[in-house]
């Protein structure tokens, strides 16, 4: 199995090199690396066990001096969380290649280089179980798409390209402190005897050692928040976002699905993999912050997009809403919740990237993604208008699709921790799960409201839509569109679907449904993991909770002077340990707390070799 | 004999292959013979219908308590979410039972199974559904006939059906939310079959959203049932050893959220605005969903609930209220509109209001009645509808009152039809309507909630008069007066296709006797009291005394139904329009006349104050966007920038520059060494 892991996430490197130079070979050796590294997803999934230990794993010394502590490895594995994402890159490059055959006319081999090259950064960042390696793939994903956007796109593609490098850069940056944060206070916090003298990257080994001895709390909060954020740049959390629609608007369309269908998701996939696990306390501390962040983000995101006039913007906006889910449900402490927007990562990835490829064979018909400029396409492309359909109502969570198990699952999880958990009543956990809920209305408006403006009605398409090969990918002059009725045009007819577009896109169609009607298959062979990756923040948040409680007793005690009641004994949870934050306070927190590395018990100063060592 | 459980697949089953293999096939292959597919998979699940019902009759009449037949298919989610320790978890069950709310212990795993159950209640709406669907379906065939999208026609219809049995079979709430949802979609999509045509498209979608804002209410309501029972199982919640019910504000929450969901399905006043509209679909649509089945989904739900709404204080109340307040509110509407679908659609939502109201009196003898009135109504509404469509049909698609008369020699079997159609919505003797709709107000009148039950009575005793008044002002309109044909018909208006006419005949039929049989020896209503959920109702008083005043209500009604038939004739029979005219004048001076013209002005209302606010703050928040948010990124990055313009002429390349700066430098070192 871990032959299989290591060969499909290095065999589109291999292919981007071995690309031939002219278009027509270039295209079909890309489709067939994709579909080789499909095949190769597919079957790892198939042959996936569940559980939570690692599966295909590879494991090799990287770097490691033989003077200096560092054990950089290169290390990577599935698990429940990965997998998904990873069978999910391997699928949308897919069909990535397969919309952009006819679409892509100008330097189409050094479209596929890049194209692949990004599939191999990105299945790299879900499999990585090494910090180091990770953040190789992590920043290496950014350069190929830089590319994509800047060469291949709109006519506002260089504005728009920096935008995304600079600010996703300068995101990554405090991240890779962090991630750095992270190894090195571990170091210098050994435990076991005798500890071992090495600097470990490794992601599975540093969980465990967080689990068995956290960071003090308001180290973690300062480490969260430098993962924070590049994470949540990534995602977009919400001021984080305007890069976001610009990128999607200016990218082609290949590049739009894989930036809304996987690279959004590795904000997420670090939030999970890194600031949940490894801090837990500082998780627990920062969820009602990132719910406020997040339900804002459903709520805005979607009135944003309600006001949009161009489809690609409107879709871009759409996942900042969509996003805001995944993150809610992450951060709901509640496994309905996490589980649920786990599966609303995939389901997002499934109907957002589809709703891309749509909107892109729409451009590649029509040259505009103006609302306005369209009307009626179902009764010219009925093919189109069904497979909209379906991307469209999983979009809006239509039960019997993906989108309503993710979305379901998130609210009801919000709902559980809002309502039923917390004894004094929540007000802020309330409003905010009642005010998600309002997203899902919102969501249905703008989408609905896009199907009914370009698919139904009479029949509305700009001059000039013929498809044009060789056409440089700059806007055409939209003085010269004028709107037509239909049977008036001198060109021949669009032409509805054919079978390579059907090819890509019916996968998606069927996963959606698949995921809607049966979710148990997905969510039992994530939930393990997910558990497990959860189960520190998910404690840390009862004591937190309990703490609270317990304040909110002994205030209510002292005012009607009764005795105090005896703390229960609960042998899974331990009496709190005096926090000097809860939630609503952190900046006090962590104002008064020296940031240092070395703690007074530590016996070794970091340049002296460690005793053990020879 | 197959089982029942098998009957219980098989019924939502077969209408999904039809689906599936019509629209797999209907493009190529099927093309005119798309049709079969449904009528057949629609038959099969009619016929299983009849026996589940028989079945479970049967298994009733033998035993008082008979646990009935349920499948379990698969399990949809099953998310282990107990995250509290168990000290915790008893702290919160003690402090929610001094609440008065249930105990929240079971709130462990979260496990939903698709599976399927079939109690009496059920079986009614089963048994209705396919039926209604299978005559719709058969009409279809000559309504749809010639049309471009005549295979999308006869999958959507056999996708509704499917999501509608699974709908009233659904065992659990979110299986229920779940095809609650699916069949708006078969809503959606078939409002919007001629999606060429602008104001279908808007009404589709003005559908979804409406329906979609009674959902958010439902999945409010269905969220919070999780969090205070722990359970979405009906078995859990309403069977005969169901958990204690919230009383508190949070029992009347959850109630008031679901029932915001009925409304919006209902198309319950405040909500009712989307079921006018939806009548831009075909007439066979019309009809099937959006007068006898899908429209009564509201009902279903309330009346499946009617245990819990009883405990919550005040919703009984708000459930006839809202029920007798829509009823009147239709029943105003409808009598001066002028589109004769739009008039049955008006008169749709007075009757869901009339079920509504019924079921809010929360007693067994209201809840009966409720279920008797959707059974008798979605005959005779899906009569009148289809007989309009076939008016329509003939007409060239015109369907406003004013540009056609005297059809009734042209079309005398729609002419019968409409008329058996429209006597037994007005509730005249022995017709279904009568039957049912003095089941209701019986059901008032027994009603022991004082005050608001009596005005309520009144009420309705009010709208009798009104469903007269707009049931035939149309029928004289249109079926007498001199034979006026509008062009758009051509000179060939002639009676529809005999696949059309006998449908018609059939449910004319139905629609004259259901109710006789229905209400001989109680049948419906024994049957119906051996709902498991219905056990805990208030019983009726005994049958003697009841006899009594059922006689009294029935002879009162009746009078006041024949007196407004007669002065209907009179006023629209004939060349006393002068009469009708006056009138009008009148009621125009009053203003009511403008306010039912103008559908109380809801769409407006609706307009200014929800929609252009929403359109203008989103508007806003797509600037703020772009300018406050985006700025202040491009702010930082301007940051940088400026700091290095800023530098930038330190570096100018001149050497005497560097030379001064290096000279001044040396100086400042040389300086500070010195001090």
């Amino acid at each position: 199995m871990s032959i299989l892991l290591l060969t499909s996430i290095f065999l589109p490197l291999a292919g981007a090199i071995l690309l031939p130079a002219r278009r027509e070979r270039a295209r079909g050796v890309a489709l067939l690396t994709a579909l080789l590294t499909l095949a190769l997803a597919v079957v790892l999934v198939g042959c996936y066990p569940g559980g939570t230990a690692p599966f295909a794993k590879t494991d090799y010394t990287w770097l490691a001096g033989s003077g200096v502590p560092l054990d950089v490895r290169f290390s990577v594995a599935l698990d429940g969380l990965s997998i998904w994402l990873y069978a999910l890159t391997a699928l949308l490059t897919v069909v990535a290649v397969l919309i952009s055959w006819e679409a892509i006319a100008e330097q189409a081999p050094l479209f596929y280089r890049l194209l692949l090259i990004l599939e191999t950064g990105m299945l790299g960042v879900f499999t990585a179980q090494d910090l180091f390696l990770f953040y190789v793939f992590f920043e290496f994903t950014l350069i190929p798409l830089f590319f994509l956007i800047g060469i291949w796109g709109s006519e506002e593609r260089r504005y728009a390209a920096m935008k995304f490098f600079l600010f996703t850069l300068a995101g990554s940056m405090l991240t890779f402190l962090g991630l750095l944060a992270i190894m090195l206070w571990d170091f210098y916090h050994p435990i076991g005897t005798p500890a071992p003298w090495k600097m470990t990257f490794s992601i599975p080994e540093l969980t465990t050692r967080y689990a068995a001895r956290p960071m003090d709390p308001a180290m973690q909060m300062w480490i969260f928040l430098a993962l924070f954020v590049g994470f949540a740049v990534k995602v977009p959390l919400v001021p984080l976002h305007t890069w976001l629609p610009l990128a999607h608007v200016q990218a082609p369309a290949a590049g739009s699905i894989d930036l809304a269908g996987v690279l959004l998701k590795i904000g997420a996939y670090g939030f999970a993999r890194f600031s949940i696990p490894l801090l837990p306390a500082a998780a627990a501390a920062a969820m009602p912050w990132i719910l406020i962040l997040s339900v804002a983000g459903i709520l805005y995101g979607a009135l944003v997009a309600l006001a949009q006039s161009d489809i690609k913007k409107l879709i871009a906006y759409s996942s900042v809403s969509h996003m805001g889910f995944c993150m809610a449900g992450l951060f709901s402490a509640n496994r309905l919740g996490i589980e649920g927007g786990t599966l609303q990562l995939l389901s997002h990835g499934l109907a957002t990237g589809g709703l891309f490829a749509l909107v892109g064979m729409i451009y590649e018909r029509y040259h505009t993604r103006k609302i306005a400029d369209l009307g009626g396409l179902a009764r010219r492309l009925p093919v189109l208008g069904f497979f909209m359909a379906v991307m469209t109502l999983s979009s809006i969570g239509l039960p019997g699709t993906s989108g309503f198990v993710g979305e379901f699952l998130i609210l009801i999880g919000l709902f559980q921790r809002g309502w039923a958990e917390t004894l004094p009543p929540d007000a802020l956990l309330r409003t905010l799960s009642v005010l998600a809920v309002l997203g899902v209305v919102l969501g249905a408006w703008y989408m609905l409201w896009l199907y009914q403006r370009v698919f139904f009605g009479p029949v509305r398409e700009p001059q000039g839509q013929s498809h044009r090969e060789g056409d440089s990918p700059i806007f055409p002059d939209h003085a010269s569109m004028v709107p037509e009725k239909s049977g008036q045009s001198p060109q021949p007819p669009v032409r509805d679907l054919n079978l390579r577009e059907i090819l890509a896109l019916a996968p998606l169609a069927v996963l959606i449904i698949w995921i809607g009607v049966y979710p148990r298959f997905f969510l039992d062979r994530l939930a393990p993991t997910m558990n497990q990756l959860t189960a520190g923040m998910r404690q840390a948040e009862t004591r937190l909770e309990r703490t609270k409680d317990e304040i909110r007793m002994t205030k209510e005690c002292r005012i009607s002077k009764c005795r105090m009641p005896e703390d229960s004994t609960d042998p899974r949870f331990p009496p709190p340990r005096p926090f000097r934050h809860s939630s609503f306070d952190i900046l006090s927190s962590f104002g008064f707390r020296p940031l240092s590395f070395a703690k007074p018990q530590a016996a070794f100063s970091p340049l002296i070799p460690h005793p053990s060592s020879p | 004999m197959p089982s029942a459980k098998t009957l219980l697949v098989v019924i939502p089953a077969m209408p999904l292959l039809a689906a599936a293999l019509t629209a797999v096939l209907g493009p190529r292959l099927l093309r005119t013979r798309s049709h079969w597919p449904t009528v057949l998979g629609v038959a099969f699940s009619f016929a299983a219908s009849l026996l589940l019902l028989f079945q479970v009759h049967q298994q009733v009449r033998a035993e008082k308590n008979a646990t009935f037949p349920s499948v379990t298919l698969w399990q949809w989610v099953d998310v282990d979410s107990s995250r509290l320790a168990a000290a915790r978890t008893a702290a919160l069950v003690e402090s929610t039972a001094e609440a008065g709310a249930p105990p929240a212990a079971k709130q462990g795993t979260f496990s939903i199974n698709v599976a399927l159950q079939a109690d009496p209640l059920t079986c009614v709406m089963l048994a209705v559904v396919t039926c209604i669907s299978l005559l719709v379906a058969i009409y279809s065939i000559g309504y749809m006939r010639g049309d471009r999208g005549y295979w999308r026609f006869f999958s959507y219809i056999p996708l509704f059906v499917f999501s509608m049995t699974m709908l009233v079979s659904a065992s659990n709430f979110l299986l229920l939310y779940v095809f609650w949802e699916l069949v708006g979609l078969c809503s959606y999509l078939l409002i919007g079959f001629w999606y060429q045509r602008p104001a279908a498209a808007a009404a589709g979608k003005k559908a979804f959203l409406v329906n979609r804002i009674g959902d958010f209410g439902f999945a409010l309501g269905v969220f919070l049932l999780w969090t205070t029972y722990g359970t979405l199982n009906y078995e859990d919640l309403f069977g005969p050893h169901h958990l204690p019910y919230a009383r508190e504000a949070l029992g009347t929450a959850i109630c008031l959220l679901l029932l915001a969901g009925a409304c919006g399905k209902s198309a319950q006043f405040p909500l009712h605005v989307w079921l006018p509209d939806a009548m831009e679909g075909p007439s066979p649509v019309s009809a099937l969903i959006h007068a006898a089945t899908m429209v009564t989904a509201g009902v279903y739900l309330v009346a499946r609930c009617l245990p819990m709404f009883r405990e919550a204080p005040g919703v009984l109340h708000v459930v006839a209220i809202i029920g007798g307040g829509t009823a009147l509110l239709g029943a105003i509407i409808a009598v001066t509109q002028t589109d004769l679908k739009r008039i049955l659609a008006y008169s749709t939502i007075s009757h869901l209001g009339y079920m509504f109201l019924a079921l809010g009196t929360g007693t067994l003898l209201g809840a009966v009645a409720g279920m008797f009135h959707l059974v008798t109504h979605a005959f005779f509404k899906s009569l009148l509808f289809l007989a309009a469509g076939s008016v329509m049909h003939a007409m060239g698609g015109v369907i406003d009152i004013r540009r056609f008369s005297g059809l009734r020699r042209r079309m005398p079997i729609t002419h019968w039809t409409f008329l058996f159609g429209g006597l037994s919505m007005a509730g005249v003797i022995p017709f279904a309507g009568f039957f049912s709709k003095d089941a209701i107000l019986l059901s008032l009148a027994e009603c022991s909630g004082g005050l608001i039950y009596q005005t309520l009575y009144w009420t309705t005793f009010g709208g009798i008069v009104l469903i007269v008044l707009y049931t035939f002002r149309p029928y004289f309109i249109a079926f007498f007066g001199p034979e006026k044909i509008p062009k758009e018909a051509g000179d060939h208006a002639h009676e529809s296709p005999r696949v059309m006419t006998w449908t018609l005949v059939i449910l004319a039929f139905v629609a004259f006797s259901v109710g006789m049989v229905l209400e001989w020896n109680h049948v419906l209503s024994d049957f119906l009291a051996a709902t498991p959920s219905w056990t805990t109702l208030p019983l009726p008083p005994a049958p003697e005394v009841l006899a009594k005043e059922h006689l009294a209500i029935a002879l009162q009604s009746s009078a006041a139904v024949l007196i407004t038939l007669a002065c209907t004739a009179a006023l629209y029979l004939g060349t006393r329009r002068v009469i009708v005219a006056r009138l009008t004048g009148l009621l125009k001076l009053v203003g009511i006349y403008q306010l039912s013209f103008g559908k109380f002005f809801f769409d407006q209302i609706y307009w200014l104050f929800i929609i252009l606010p929403a359109e203008g703050f989103a508007a806003l928040c797509a600037w703020a966007d772009n300018h406050v948010i985006d700025g202040l990124v491009n702010l930082c990055g301007a940051v940088p920038r400026w700091f290095g313009a800023a530098l930038r002429p330190l570096q100018g390349g001149l050497i005497q520059f560097y030379a001064l700066s290096m000279a001044i430098g040396l100086l400042i070192m040389l300086f500070l060494l010195l001090l």
